[in-house]
Formats: structure tokens, C-alpha cells, sequence
């Protein structure tokens, strides 16, 4: 009685208090939607998803003269994701009957042309292109196909996404995500309230959740706006931002803006967003050339994506492939027929080893370090740039299964009680323009981190023997055939402590030509050798041939105790193999922006640092190291038809292995060791050269044949003990490069004179065989 | 001075065992002729070098003939490439044309003088020059092309204003042509 009296006499005051809470509440919830408004829009028209920049390989050059065959094309060609058909319609794909492969090329941007689509016709046999012509029957010179994408430069928190123009997305595609995700999409407002109730009963019943009512619209505001919590007030949320962006967008542009950003899978730290890029993870190859039981997949995928990952669990991933096909054709999207062809389709899904992104680490991050010179982080993780890249696919692939399997027969073989596994390095180039086509940072090249062939300096042994004797060459005072002592020597050092150098085989080989001490690595010779050219001289020639940072004059230098990386190696080298000159080693040609126009080209620029005569007798020198000295072992992997010149190297205690040396058309450093510095018991003869050879001998690589500068003379001299030779008299003969008029002391039974003279000829025409 | 006079000595030890069945220059203070491997530990299976193929005598050879170099279909296509794209100052893309035609044809001097050709033309002296003396060095044996790759290092001169340079280029690529 009391209450209803004291309510009836504060009635009024608490209505009007109510009143005044309601008001602020719902002033308050205006203010929010409002605000939550503003942000959503402005967001949303702004829609800047940051862009990884994408990383494409070289392409593949088809041209009349070309080694490629016609299996070699067709394994190019489905690597691309190129489809082969019976009959030609759509870009990427083709057709072949025996030698003759058709294909209708997709329309790419390089950068420096839009490539549009066109059927080509193609004849090869097994040695190579025969003919190219184009639908209207014409010869075409030279085709380039699209390049293979091989990664992205994603930023920390992981997104990666290549993004799809509304035009570039099969019609199938929407069709699907409605019929599974979203029946009502076209006609909700946001929400769909009975989409909701089903669910809600459904997880009643099954007492846990088992089945979201969300709407694309919802979908997409939770994976573009917010974090994953699944909270109530996250819930309500996410229902107004909804509604609000029904409000302002048009299903379209909310369609497009789902298939962009949808999560589609992982790839170690790289999340995968949005069926551009999806596409190219599962199946290498662009949206727009999705075929249904694909899209299905896809589809599929978007429910649970590490559930039905598909690598992982395939059968999970095709029993809902296969329901999201039955729903299309219960549907009337696809008819029963086609849902049921598509079912007996296999999932389709590319290797993840030979396919694309993020497996290429070691050779990525050498363009992440190339761009950072030109380009801040933000905007190689967020610009959306096209990078071009030198990366060769099948040259890295075969270095890494290479290296690979060479570690583990390595590690059978050594007798070094160790349980440290071995490591190695690969880094390829074409030394003409500098071009890193492959960089292996370990045996397991797929692994992110500790980069072995950017940053691993380690003790390059006698591979500084070639930098030394170019420098001895370049005096004029010594020639291949010079004779230098192989003597016990002992150097005094700054701090009073004398070094007296051993050869690894511990013994002494008295006087020897300039050839042999190479060769076979003659510590005592080089030693003598780089004391008379001068420490100076010796650590300038470093710097000349492309080694960007300071070398101590000091004498240990001589056998190669400097910290190099196997990066670094290949740039000194490379200059020798590019007969003198110095080209910057580089893995990217040019930079496209997002609208595609060329940013910048990394254009092939040369130096010249040495006289090509010196470099020439040099790297004739470095060919016997592979006849005569410690690189003979090639030879048990590289036929005998290919000349190529190289330098063994072992650090010290055998804690580092390598061999470094090219062809006409490549350069190759390996090395091998373990990442603690610990011996593994291998010289670069026996650890990083049979990994060089089989390299080398996957790459279709050609001779070294550069021509003999003038000036030079082709000679005969026994290789032991430089005397001089002809065919028939002295023994261990070879040829060699040696100035005008160099004074040879015959080898025994050679000394007809005036013979000499005329075997000049007789040498060039024997070297002639050899480097053809 | 000291390999001087150990080479008379070779020479007279040399005569001295001329004719004799057993060569032996020197005597090496370490066993007879170790071979020095770095292969130790190694499973690899070595061959020996192959020594010179012919044995018998012949006449010499004459000098070989000059092998002036052409460009390849694929290559003569690009460079035409390159051609109109410099045409329209394109330099970047022309550059890169020829640096396509490079990658199938390294050796070959005439692309070097295409790629030497693009950068004077963009002003870029001594990139010019530099590319121009790699056609030289890759055309010992074809004295026309060599000449043009001179008459180039000239002109790359000339625009530098290095008068004498560039008249000592041209005489050289006079020279060669005279031959």
C-alpha cells in the first residue's frame, strides 16, 4: 500500500528519469552508429587493401633455335597452370599432338609491354623450337610466355592477397558463395533473420555451434573490421556495420569486396586472402580461369579453411567439394549433369613445392634487400608493385633437390663424429649480365631465416687464389708458364710471431709453372707468389673485381682467410667470367605499379676491371684446374664436351667446402659447412665440387669459349714442370695463353728448334677442340 | 732474375739429357712427383685430362679467317624492337629489348654495340663506352665489327668532349678496317 503510494507520488520523477536514461542511451547509440558509419564508409570507399607486392620469375622465351622440346614446353606450360584441351578457346591453355603444341598465351603486363592473347602454333623436336607462327600463319620471331609468380613481399602481420577485377571473376563464383553462404543475399538487408533462427536451432539441438546464420555482408565486416572474438556485443556489432553497408554499397561492390577479402588458407606466416590469390595457391593459376569443380573447392574452402584444408586433408575437402556441387545443381545455379562430371574430377591441387610464394625464400629475400635500396617497407608490403624478377624456376629447383641429396650423401660418407646436420649454398648466375637466377640459403630451401647466401662470411680458402694470380698476371712479370717456387717460406708477422703456411698435403713441390701451383693449390707457390705482387696489390684486385668493403692487407689473406659470403664469391667471380668485366649481381629487371607503369628498370650496366688478356690466361688456368688439378672430379658428372673453368676451396681444419667456377653461360658457387664453424672433414673437392658438377650439368649450360684477346700466343708445355712441349715429346702436355715471344726452355726431346714457333698453330687449333 | 738463371740452367740440363730415354728436369727435395690432391676423404671417381688428340705431325694451320658475327631471327627481331623504341626515346624499354636478345645471344659483339648504341643515344657516355669495349673484347676475330664497336668508344669520346681519345679510337677502327 505504502509502495504504490510512494509510486504514485514519484511517478513522475521516475518516468522522467527514465525517460532521461532512454534518451542518453539512445542518443549514445545514435552517436555510435553514427561514428561507426563514418569509419565504415570511409573505410570502405577508400577499400585499400595493402597490396603485397608480387614477385614474378623470368619468363620463358619460345624462339626458332630454342633447346626447349616439346615436353619441355608442355611441363613449362603446366607449371603456368595452363590447361590442356582438345579444342582452343579461352587464354591459358593448349593443345599438343606430338611435336606441335597450340596454346592461346593469357594477357599479361610485363614491363615493358601488354602482352595480349594470341594462339600460337609450335613445333619442336628434341632439339629444339622449329617453328612459332600465329593464327594468321605468320613467323613469330620470339614469344614470351606469362612468367610464373613466385611469392610476395607481405608484411609482418601476414596478409597476402592478389586482388580480382569484378571482370576477372567467373560468374560461377558469386553463384556458388550465395547457394552455400548466403541464399538470400540479393534481396537481405544485411542480416538474415531466419538464416539466424536456422542456426540457432540447429545449435540448440546439436549443443554447440555447428552452423553460422552470418550473411556474406556479415562475413566480410567480421574479416574486415574486426578481430575474431565471438562475443555478444561483437555480435551486435557486426549486425549494424551490416546494415550500414547495405545502406551505402550496392550488392556488387559488396560481392567484390568479399571474394578479395576472404581468408582462404595459410602458408607458414603467409595468410592467404581473397580467390585471386587462393587460386594461385591451389592451382597455379589466375581466377578467371577457374573451371566449376574448382570454384567448388574453393567454396568449399571458405567454411573452416585449415578443416578442409585440402593439402591436408583431402578427402574432408572433396566430400564438401562435393556437397557446395550438389547444392549449385539443387539449386538450378549448374544442372545435375555438370555438378556430377565435376564431382569425378580430382581436386587439382598444385604441388606446393613447385608452386609459387614463399618457397623461394632465400632468393626472395635477395630482392627484398635489392628493393629496400629504392623502395620504403610500406610500400613493397602495401603498393600492390610487380616485380620482375631473374629467378630461373628450374635452375633453383634442380640446385635445391641437387644440394638436397648431395648433403644427405655427404653425411653418410664423412667420418667426422658430429650430429650437427651439413649445410650448403647455392648461388647461380649468368655472368654476362649479372643475373642471380638461383639462390639455395640450405638444404632445406623452403625454410625462412638465417640467409647462408647473403649473410653467412665465412673463410673462402683457395678460392682467393684467382684474385692473387690475376693480380700477378696483371704486372706483366709472370705468365702461366713462369715457374714459381713451391718452398718452405715463413712470414713474419705484426706481432712478432712468424706464419709459416703448409700445402694440404703437407709435402713441397720445388719449382712449378704458374698453371700447376694453381691447379692444384699450391699454398707455398701462391704464398711466395702474392708476397711478390704485394699484399696491396693483392687486397685492391678484391675490390676491383667487385668485393664492396675493405680486405686487410695482411698475409694470411693469401690462403684465403677472409670472411666472404656465397653471395660475394659469385660477384668476384663473375667478373672473371665475364672476361674482365664487373657487372652488379642482380635479382630484379624492373618494377611495374599498381596501374602498371614501369617505375624503374635495373638496366644491364658494365665495367670493365680487368684487361681481357690477363683474365683470359687466368681463366685458362681455371679450365686446368678442372683437366689437370683439384677439380678433375667434375668430370665424373659433366661430360667431357663441356668446357668450364673453376676454383676449388677448403678453409681451414676442413671447416668450409667450395667450389666456385663457370661455363660460357653460368656461374656457380657452392659451398658447404656447418653453421657452428665446426670441421666437417670435407675439402671443397670432395664436399662443394660434386655438387657443383651435377649442377652445372642440369643447366644446359654451353662451353667456355671466350675468344683469345690478341696479342696472346696458344703454346705447348708439359704441365708439370712448364717446360716447353709439343704433341708427341714431353709429358702432361697442355695448352696455354702466353704473351709474344716468352722464352720457354725445352722439355727434354723437344728441342728441334724453329719448331716452337710453329706449334703455336697446332696448340691453338688442340684448344680450339677442346672449348667448341 | 733467380727463374732466369734457373731456366739457362734447364736449358743446359736439358741439352745435357737431350736424347736421353729418362727426362728429369729437376729433382724435387720431397718424394719423386707427389701429385697434390685436394680430394682426400673424397668418393669421387677422377679421370685424367686427355692429352692432345693429334699426335702425328702436319702442316700449320693457317690463320683463322675473320668471322664477322650475325644476329639470329629471334635477336634481329628485338633489336628492330629496340630500334623503334629508341626512335621515341624510349630508352628504358629499348634496353631492354636488347638486353632479351643478350640473354639468347651473350657472345655475340653486335648486341653489345645495340646496348652501347642505346645508352649514348639516352646521353649515358660512359656506360656507352664501357658496353662498346665489351663488343671489342668479344670481336678478336671480326675486324669490321670491332671497327664499329671503335668508331663507338669515338663517338662516346667525342660527346664527353675528349678529343684525343676519341681520334685514337677512330684510328684504330681505321685500322681494322684496312685490314
Amino acid at each position: 500500500m505504502r509502495l504504490s503510494k510512494t509510486l504514485k507520488k514519484y511517478r513522475k520523477r521516475i518516468l522522467s528519469g527514465l525517460a532521461l536514461v532512454f534518451g542518453i542511451a539512445l542518443i549514445a547509440l545514435l552517436v555510435w552508429v553514427f561514428l561507426l558509419d563514418r569509419t565504415i564508409t570511409a573505410q570502405f570507399e577508400g577499400r585499400r587493401w595493402s597490396l603485397p607486392a608480387q614477385v614474378y620469375a623470368e619468363p620463358t622465351e619460345l624462339y626458332v633455335g630454342s633447346p626447349l622440346t616439346a615436353d619441355a614446353i608442355e611441363l613449362e606450360l603446366r607449371q603456368l597452370g595452363y590447361r590442356r584441351v582438345d579444342e582452343l578457346k579461352q587464354p591459358g591453355s593448349y593443345r599438343r599432338r606430338g611435336g606441335q603444341i597450340e596454346l592461346i598465351n593469357r594477357r599479361f603486363q610485363f614491363w615493358d609491354a601488354l602482352q595480349e592473347p594470341e594462339q600460337l602454333t609450335i613445333v619442336a623436336s628434341n632439339r629444339g623450337i622449329q617453328s612459332i607462327r600465329n593464327a594468321r600463319g605468320e613467323d613469330v620471331p620470339i614469344f614470351r610466355l606469362d612468367p610464373l609468380l613466385i611469392g610476395s613481399i607481405f608484411p609482418i602481420h601476414g596478409e597476402d592477397r592478389i586482388i580480382v577485377r569484378p571482370e576477372e571473376v567467373p560468374p560461377l563464383l558469386p553463384a556458388a558463395l550465395k547457394v552455400v553462404e548466403d541464399r538470400k543475399f540479393d534481396s537481405h538487408h544485411g542480416l538474415d533473420f531466419g538464416a539466424i533462427a536456422r542456426a540457432a536451432f540447429v545449435n540448440l539441438r546439436a549443443g554447440s555451434i555447428q552452423q553460422g546464420g552470418s550473411t556474406l555482408t556479415q562475413q566480410l565486416v567480421k574479416s574486415y573490421f574486426l578481430d575474431s572474438r565471438r562475443t555478444f556485443g561483437r555480435k551486435i556489432e557486426e549486425a549494424v556495420m551490416a546494415v550500414l553497408l547495405e545502406l551505402h554499397f550496392e550488392k556488387q561492390d559488396l560481392m567484390n569486396a568479399y571474394i578479395n577479402e576472404i581468408y582462404l588458407g595459410q602458408d607458414g606466416r603467409r595468410a592467404i586472402h581473397g580467390f585471386g590469390l587462393a587460386s594461385q595457391f591451389y592451382f597455379g593459376k589466375p581466377a578467371a580461369e577457374l573451371q566449376l569443380h574448382e570454384i567448388a573447392l574453393l567454396v568449399a574452402i571458405v567454411r573452416g579453411p585449415s578443416y578442409y584444408d585440402p593439402r591436408r586433408h583431402p578427402e574432408r575437402a572433396r566430400t564438401r567439394r562435393n556437397l557446395v556441387l550438389d547444392l549449385m545443381a539443387e539449386h538450378g545455379v549448374i544442372d545435375q549433369q555438370a555438378a556430377e562430371r565435376a564431382k569425378q574430377r580430382p581436386l587439382g591441387i598444385v604441388n606446393a613445392k613447385t608452386q609459387a610464394a614463399g618457397y623461394y625464400p632465400a632468393f626472395l629475400d635477395l630482392v627484398r634487400r635489392t628493393l629496400r635500396r629504392d623502395y620504403r617497407e610500406e610500400d613493397l608490403t602495401e603498393a600492390g608493385l610487380k616485380i620482375f624478377s631473374t629467378l630461373n624456376p628450374h635452375a633453383q629447383s634442380e640446385a635445391e633437390k641437387i644440394l638436397a641429396a648431395e648433403l644427405e650423401r655427404l653425411e653418410k660418407v664423412r667420418n667426422q663424429k658430429t650430429t650437427q646436420p651439413l649445410q650448403g649454398v647455392v648461388v647461380i648466375t649468368r655472368p654476362h649480365n649479372g643475373e642471380v637466377i638461383a639462390v639455395v640459403g640450405g638444404r632445406d630451401a623452403s625454410f625462412e631465416g638465417f640467409n647462408r647466401a647473403l649473410d653467412a662470411k665465412r673463410s673462402i680458402g683457395s678460392l682467393v687464389k684467382p684474385v692473387i694470380y690475376l693480380a700477378a698476371l696483371e704486372t706483366g712479370r709472370y705468365h702461366a708458364a713462369s715457374i714459381v717456387e713451391d718452398a718452405p717460406v715463413e712470414v713474419k708477422l705484426s706481432n712478432k710471431q712468424v706464419w709459416r703456411p703448409q700445402n694440404i698435403t703437407q709435402e713441397v713441390y720445388g719449382p712449378v709453372p704458374l698453371v700447376r701451383a694453381l691447379a692444384q693449390s699450391l699454398n707455398l707457390a701462391t704464398v711466395r707468389l702474392g708476397l711478390d705482387v704485394g699484399l696491396p696489390e693483392v687486397a685492391r684486385e678484391f675490390q676491383k673485381l667487385g668485393l664492396e668493403r675493405e680486405v686487410p692487407e695482411l698475409p694470411s689473406i693469401l690462403l684465403g682467410a677472409i670472411d666472404v659470403s656465397p653471395l660475394e664469391v659469385a660477384q668476384l667471380y663473375n667478373a672473371l667470367a665475364n672476361g674482365g668485366f664487373n657487372t652488379r649481381l642482380r635479382a630484379v629487371r624492373a618494377v611495374l605499379d599498381e596501374q602498371g607503369k614501369p617505375l624503374k628498370a635495373f638496366g644491364l650496366e658494365v665495367t670493365q676491371v680487368a684487361d681481357p688478356a690477363p683474365v683470359y690466361q687466368l681463366n685458362q688456368m681455371l679450365v686446368q684446374v678442372i683437366e689437370h688439378g683439384s677439380g678433375r672430379g667434375a668430370r665424373a658428372y659433366l661430360p667431357r664436351s663441356i668446357v668450364v673453368a673453376g676454383k676449388s676451396g677448403t678453409s681451414s681444419d676442413y671447416r668450409d667446402s667450395w667450389f666456385a667456377g663457370f661455363s660460357g653461360s653460368h656461374l656457380a658457387v657452392v659451398w658447404v659447412g656447418h653453421d657452428d664453424n665446426s670441421p666437417t672433414g670435407f675439402t671443397g673437392s670432395s664436399g662443394a665440387l660434386p655438387i657443383w658438377a651435377k649442377i652445372m650439368n642440369t643447366l644446359e649450360t654451353t662451353s667456355w669459349s671466350a675468344p683469345a684477346p690478341e696479342g696472346l700466343e696458344e703454346r705447348w708445355i708439359e704441365f708439370q714442370t712448364g717446360l716447353a712441349a709439343k704433341p708427341g715429346c714431353g709429358e702432361d702436355i697442355i695448352s696455354v695463353a702466353l704473351p709474344p715471344n716468352v722464352e720457354l726452355a725445352p722439355a727434354a726431346g723437344c728441342a728441334e728448334p724453329g719448331v716452337i714457333e710453329s706449334l703455336g698453330e697446332r696448340a691453338r687449333e688442340w684448344w680450339r677442340n677442346l672449348t667448341r | 732474375m733467380r727463374t732466369r738463371i734457373r731456366r739457362l740452367g734447364w736449358l743446359l740440363a736439358s741439352l745435357y739429357f737431350a736424347g736421353c730415354a729418362v727426362p728429369s728436369p729437376y729433382e724435387p727435395p720431397a718424394p719423386p712427383q707427389p701429385t697434390p690432391s685436394d680430394e682426400r676423404g673424397s668418393q669421387v671417381e677422377t679421370q685424367p685430362g686427355s692429352p692432345p688428340t693429334t699426335v702425328e705431325e702436319s702442316q700449320p694451320l693457317p690463320a683463322p679467317p675473320p668471322r664477322e658475327p650475325t644476329l639470329g631471327a629471334a635477336s634481329q627481331a628485338l633489336v628492330q624492337q629496340a630500334q623503334a623504341q629508341l626512335a621515341v626515346k624510349n630508352y628504358a624499354v629499348a634496353a631492354g629489348s636488347i638486353e632479351r636478345a643478350l640473354r639468347i645471344e651473350p657472345d655475340n659483339p653486335l648486341l653489345w654495340i645495340e646496348l652501347a648504341k642505346v645508352r649514348q643515344a639516352e646521353g649515358n657516355y660512359v656506360q656507352a663506352e664501357n658496353l662498346a669495349r665489351k663488343a671489342v673484347s668479344m670481336s678478336v676475330q671480326a675486324p669490321r665489327t670491332q671497327a664499329q664497336a671503335w668508331q663507338l668508344i669515338a663517338e662516346t669520346y667525342r660527346a664527353r668532349g675528349k678529343n684525343i681519345e676519341a681520334q685514337d679510337a677512330e684510328a684504330k677502327a681505321k685500322a681494322l678496317l684496312r685490314r
